[in-house]
């Protein structure tokens, strides 16, 4: 009988973590593409501003900067929380899992609460003028993310709560920091643009 | 990877037949179909829902054909009074839309869908349920600007929908809504396919085929797949940027309040020219693919046509200003768009080139695929040539919107992308029916095609240098079109009867073609290797290479992977340079809950048209599908590690 | 319809076309043209005959050796071929390199900046479909209107301004010069010149809406002296009714619904939604270079605009013949 060379892959591991596991890829996918958004949208802001004669319009007040760094820092510490699940999860730790995810997505629940503080407050709406539209779509649509993954957390936590947990449930909390991180990071970038720097500008 | 885990062994190479009857048997366990309808739409394998892409694409072909046809018999003389000029302008708005966002798009990324996990020796792609979520939403997209059509509220502002034409003063009711709508949806869909292969691509090949062994095709749809992704967002932001203006009262788009009508032509030419590029690579991938069989030689060039597949990726990205030199933009910054619109006939020309040299150092057979790979190169080249003349900002100033720059792109879009996808259909339908197509049928299709196309397209270069512009429903006789236009009809007819042909033989071959055999064409790559039409699980054992043309080596010492579960959907993860094991992952099975998924999406993007409360209604809906997605399913075998509460 | 025929009798030089150039601009970019049009026919004839001498040697290969043994390739027509390659991308970044400067240069002796500062300047301003041309003058009461038919002196430099009252639409007269977009809430600057006295037309080319291809207009190149009493004309009011039929049809002009989108100058009708009427009957077309300005068509033009161009934005306008008779008589007075 003639003999064939195989190659037995029975031994190789099923969960694996980072680069490694191919959902990982997929989150990073979808964080390209909706940084490519992000950046299309800023472009789309500089592109307006660049044809303005005067940026921002007359009469425009945005929420004052106390409350939109306090916000700002939450999701920066949320970032951090979420690392930390991040880091529970590839050590297989379920109990500190669950308590940094319950941390994440409060943190995430308070920045929503600011936020809405943050909108009430600007002087002017989507419909004022260009410059009204281009700044709630940019705030809106990131809320839009903020909102989602925080209820995606939610779901997680109501999963890992009630079980059953598999393994693979190991990866997906470990990919999900690396989103998490890009709609926070992603905010840093659109505090500056918005928020910090036209202020430095006018008298 | 902790290579101990790998173990090579040897085994008998002939087990027993009935060993091998059992894990067949095993596998199709695992990876057979639901029952019924609902098993039907929550179909996920690659290979069906690749078939139904495809059917669906060309279905949208014949639709988009037919408007053609309609628009060239209005043109064929002076003064037609057949179409009202309401009625051609939707029909040319619908012929470019269904042909782009419709047709070439999709169907480039149906054959990557159908072919890449075979080509790469894998059981399936990485996101099954992502692919029947993208396929469902495609087809609610289609369906919604047909319907719209049916309806009389078909979109007429041009398949770019220039601003402020398209805005809300100048377009009331819903036509542009419609329009905006299909391409959020068309772009979901793309997007995730995109995803999925490229994620498919870097993780699953079959040991051995590190990066530089991979098939050129599996290459174009990785550099197209990229692309999309860095591409799509751009029309996706534009096109919501529009609905907006449209139906929430924004001013992106209006000057009167600050708002810039440039601006959309901005974002979308930064997707728009990209595009061509996602359309026309995946072609090149087809005819590197054919070439090789057909002239029984590695390509020419390996190396040099992936840097050129790169080079056009980057380049690609730098030149959307081309379709804008008329909105007299300032001279400097035109002259960078068009020496970088230049600079891309130089990796066009590389791969030109090499195909070249591989059909000069080979043994030519002339079957149809190969005729149409031939075709592509004559017709491309005379394309891509007056696409260089309209990179001159002042040759452009003149042929711009004209019939010059139509007859430019369907030189490059027919030549360039239909051509080899025709020579593919003939090349792998074999593969996916496991019959033949007709020879002789194919050889009249080929040149009712050939000749049809350049008699419709020749003489529109002529009308646009004499001044006819484009999107016109009707000409004045003293014009002196008439004799030109007349012609580009007939031509398409000739056309039509090629491509009445070619589908008639598609059919009848579906039924009466010859059986073909794993490898009828004595090809090169995985594909070939496992039966035609595949087996539901891909291979029976997965393959392993150790060059770039594996069916061409000798195979009897080339490794099989042993080892993977057969009891449940496991395809083996590898290194995404080397290609070398690294784990096995289990890949989702059937699942309704994308179907339900893509309804409540659709629903939302189309009730949005009519009131902006459906988009948080829309949202919490989603929720629950999305949920039912993702929950743990028993029957996965996975390690649990907390039991149900 | 016969619409332009009667042109070629009034001196119309040829028809629109890229390739007949009548200025400097246009004959620099025909120049342009043919040399691109011979290095790229030359190109693709080199390629072509690569290609078929490629499919010739591969079929005798093929006759002679057979389709076996796919892997083997014979090293030195490997090595032949890629040094072949190799002189030809050379060849095809110097030739492309070529083009670039041609183009360039030619970009520039084109360009806007080439203008006088003091030469005529006249502003474009687009309509759903229709043209009006706006002659600046530093002296208000020197302005002028004409719209769908452009007078220009000959062999001086016009510059054009363009915008738009509503949608993109774009300047073109093909024996004269390229496209500039009109675009709403923007100005663009070209400038053109016509070395040869004539009538050339010129047509809309970005698409904007039902009638974008009945939106031509006519560019009449003229010596100076008759373009400078064209314009002294035009500067003038319309002139009083001659003819009782006349003062009849101008009572019918006033109390139909033209005056609220028409002006006629020396009347209570002031409007800017439609073209200016002041001085209709010196214009030799109707609707935007779409009918010759015939009794006949102009009757039927204002009777039923909607049959010649659907979709246009004049309503019908229902009246008694000899109402209508009395409004023609009159328009036509309007020299
Ligand atoms: C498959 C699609 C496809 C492809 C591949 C291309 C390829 C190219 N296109 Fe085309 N293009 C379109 C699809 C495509 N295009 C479409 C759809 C539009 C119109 C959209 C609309 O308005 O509706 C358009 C419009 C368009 C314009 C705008 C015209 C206008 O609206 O005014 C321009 C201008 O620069 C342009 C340029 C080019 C160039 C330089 C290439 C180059 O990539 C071509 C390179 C190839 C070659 C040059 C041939 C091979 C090379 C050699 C044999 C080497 C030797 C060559 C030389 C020495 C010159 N294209
Ligand atoms: C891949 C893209 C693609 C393809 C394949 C085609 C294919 C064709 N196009 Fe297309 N065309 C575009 C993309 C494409 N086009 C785009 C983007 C525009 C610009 C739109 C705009 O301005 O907004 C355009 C515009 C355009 C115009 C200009 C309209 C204008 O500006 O006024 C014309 C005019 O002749 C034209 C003609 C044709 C013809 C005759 C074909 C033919 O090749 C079609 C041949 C196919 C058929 C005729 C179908 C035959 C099938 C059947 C009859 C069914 C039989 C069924 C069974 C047997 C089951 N096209
Ligand atoms: C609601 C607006 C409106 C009314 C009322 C109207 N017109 Fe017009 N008219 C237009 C517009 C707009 C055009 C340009 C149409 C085009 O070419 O697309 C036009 C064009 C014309 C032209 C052709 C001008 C040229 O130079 O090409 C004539 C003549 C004319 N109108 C006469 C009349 C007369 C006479 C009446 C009244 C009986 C009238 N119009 C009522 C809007 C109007
Ligand atoms: Cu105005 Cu087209
Ligand atoms: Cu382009």
């Amino acid at each position: 009988m003639k003999q064939r060379p195989v190659i037995d892959v029975s031994e190789l591991p099923s969960v694996v973590f980072g680069s490694r596991a191919p959902i990982w890829w997929g989150v990073v996918g979808l964080v390209t593409i909706e940084s490519m958004g992000f950046a299309l949208l800023a472009a789309a802001y500089f592109y307006l501003r660049g044809g303005a004669s005067e940026w921002p319009p007359p009469g425009v007040i945005n929420p004052p900067l106390a409350l939109t760094t306090t916000a700002l820092l939450v999701l920066l510490a949320s970032s951090f929380c979420m690392h930390e699940a991040a880091k529970a999860a590839k050590r297989a730790e379920l109990g500190r899992i669950l308590r940094w995810l319950i941390a994440t997505a409060g943190l995430g629940y308070v920045f929503l609460v600011l936020r809405g503080f943050e909108f009430a407050s600007m002087s002017y709406e989507w419909r004022s003028h260009a410059y009204g539209s281009i700044v709630w779509v940019i705030v809106g649509i990131h809320t839009l993310h903020i909102l989602t993954s925080a209820v995606e957390k939610t779901i997680f936590i109501v999963l890992f709560i009630r079980g059953p947990v598999e393994d693979k449930h190991l990866t997906d909390v470990a990919t999900n920091e690396v989103y998490w991180h890009f709609v926070s990071l992603s905010w840093l970038v659109f505090y500056v643009i918005l928020y910090l720097e036209p202020g430095f500008f006018r008298p | 990877m902790s290579p101990k885990s790998v173990v090579i062994q040897a085994e008998p190479e002939t087990p027993e037949a009935d060993l091998l009857d059992e894990v067949h048997h095993r596998l199709e366990g695992a990876w057979r179909p639901e029952k019924g309808f609902i098993g039907w739409l929550s179909e996920v394998r690659h290979t069906a829902i690749a078939k139904r892409f495809i059917v669906t694409a060309f279905i949208f072909f014949a639709l988009g054909g037919i408007e053609a046809l309609l628009m060239r018999i209005q043109l064929s003389r002076p003064e037609n009074g057949l179409l009202s000029p309401d009625l051609y302008n939707q029909l040319f708005t619908m012929h470019g839309t269904t042909m782009m966002f419709l047709f070439a798009v999709p169907i480039m990324e149906a054959v990557g869908l159908y072919l890449v996990p075979l080509m790469i020796g894998t059981r399936e792609l990485a996101f099954p349920r992502l692919i029947n979520y993208s396929y469902w939403i495609y087809l609610i997209g289609g369906l919604l600007l047909y319907s719209g059509f049916f309806l009389s509220m078909a979109p007429d502002a041009g398949w770019f929908s220039y601003v402020p034409l398209s805005g809300p003063e100048y377009s009331p009711g819903k036509r542009v809504d419609v329009w905006a709508q299909m391409i959020t949806f068309t772009e979901v869909s793309g997007l995730a396919t995109s995803v999925t292969l490229i994620v498919t691509i870097f993780k699953q090949r079959a040991p051995g085929m590190s990066l530089n062994r991979m098939p050129l095709f599996v290459w174009t749809q990785l550099i197209t797949s990229l692309m999309v992704v860095f591409a799509m967002p751009a029309v996706m932001v534009s096109s919501s940027l529009l609905a907006m203006d449209r139906l929430i009262d924004t001013h992106f788009f209006n000057p009167g309040e600050g708002g810039d009508a440039i601006l959309w032509q901005h974002l979308f030419w930064f997707f728009g020219h990209p595009e061509v590029y996602i359309i026309f690579l995946p072609a090149t991938g087809f005819v590197s693919a054919i070439i090789v069989p057909f002239t029984r030689r590695p390509i020419f060039g390996y190396n040099a046509i992936v840097l050129s597949l790169v080079a056009t990726s980057f380049i690609g990205f730098g030149l959307w200003v081309h379709h804008m030199f008329a909105t007299g933009l300032p001279q400097l910054g035109q002259s960078f768009f068009t020496a970088a619109s230049i600079m891309i006939a130089i990796p066009s020309g590389v791969q030109i080139f090499c195909w070249i040299a591989t059909l000069w150092g080979g043994r030519i057979r002339f079957r149809t695929p190969m005729l149409f790979v031939l075709g592509f190169i004559a017709i491309f080249v005379a394309g891509g040539l007056t696409g260089v003349m309209l990179a001159a900002v002042p040759l452009d100033l003149q042929v711009h919107d004209t019939f010059f720059v139509v007859a430019h792109f369907h030189y490059v879009l027919i030549g360039g992308a239909v051509f080899p996808l025709i020579g593919a259909v003939y090349f792998w339908f074999p593969k996916m029916t496991g019959r033949m197509m007709s020879e002789r049928a194919g050889k009249w299709s080929f040149w009712l095609l050939f000749a049809g196309f350049n008699l419709t397209f020749f003489p529109m270069y002529q009308l646009g240098l004499q001044g006819m512009p484009r999107r016109v429903y009707t000409y004045l006789g003293e014009s002196g079109w008439t004799d030109l236009n007349r012609l580009a009809t007939l031509g398409g007819l000739v056309l039509t009867a090629g491509v009445v042909v070619f589908i008639l033989n598609a059919l009848w071959s579906l039924r009466h073609g010859a059986i073909a055999g794993d490898n009828p064409w004595d090809a090169d790559t995985l594909e070939w290797e496992t039966s035609s039409p595949p087996p539901s699980y891909g291979f029976l054992y997965l393959p392993t290479v150790h060059g770039r043309h594996p069916l061409w080596m000798p195979r009897e010492n080339q490794p099989v992977v042993v080892g993977l579960q057969d009891n449940r959907r496991e395809v083996l993860v590898t290194h995404t340079l080397d290609a070398e094991p690294d784990h096995r992952d289990i890949v989702a099975g059937p699942s309704i809950w994308p179907f339900v998924l893509a309804l409540v999406t659709g629903f939302t993007f189309i009730t949005v048209i009519f009131t902006p409360w459906a988009l948080p209604w829309g949202i919490v809906l989603a929720i629950i599908p999305l949920v039912c997605w993702f929950w743990p399913r028993s029957d996965m075998g996975r390690v649990i590690l907390k039991e149900k509460a | 319809m016969n619409a332009l025929a009667f042109l070629a009798g009034s001196g119309f030089a040829g028809r629109q076309s890229a390739l007949n150039p009548a200025g400097p601009q246009a004959g620099r970019i025909e120049d342009l043209w043919w040399l691109m049009f011979w290095v790229c026919t030359a190109v693709f004839v080199l390629v072509m005959l690569f290609f078929i001498a490629g499919m010739v040697r591969g079929r005798r290969a093929r006759k002679e050796r057979g389709v076996e043994a796919p892997m083997s390739v014979e090293p030195g027509v490997e090595r032949r071929m890629m040094r072949t390659i190799v002189a030809a991308v050379a060849a095809t970044v110097i030739t492309l390199f070529g083009l670039l400067v041609a183009s360039v240069a030619t970009g520039r002796s084109i360009s806007p900046l080439r203008v006088p500062e003091d030469a005529l300047t006249v502003k474009v301003i687009g309509h759903q479909w229709w043209w009006d041309f706006e002659y600046q003058h530093p002296e208000p009461y020197r302005i002028i209107r004409s719209p769908n038919e452009l007078h220009i002196p000959v062999g001086q430099p016009v510059r054009i301004l363009t915008t738009s009252a509503d949608v993109i639409h774009s300047f073109w007269v093909p024996n004269l010069h390229g496209k500039l977009d009109l675009i709403p809430g923007r100005t663009a600057d070209t400038w053109i010149q016509a070395d040869r006295p004539g009538v050339y037309r010129g047509q809309c080319a970005e698409f904007c809406g039902h009638q974008h291809a009945h939106m031509g207009f006519l560019v009449i190149a003229e010596p100076p002296e008759r373009f400078a009493a064209w314009w002294e004309r035009q500067r003038q009011p319309a002139p009083e009714p001659a003819t009782p039929l006349q003062q009849r049809g101008r009572q019918v002009f006033l109390s139909q619904a033209c005056p609220l989108c028409h002006t006629i100058q020396g009347t209570d009708a002031g409007s800017r939604v439609g073209p200016d009427l002041t001085h209709l009957a010196s214009r030799r077309t109707l609707a935007a270079g779409t009918l010759p300005n015939t009794r006949g068509h102009l009757g039927g033009w204002i009777a039923d605009p909607q049959s010649t161009k659907p979709g246009n934005l004049m309503p019908p306008n229902p009246m008694k013949s000899e109402d209508l008779q009395a409004l023609l008589a009159y328009l036509e007075s309007l020299r």
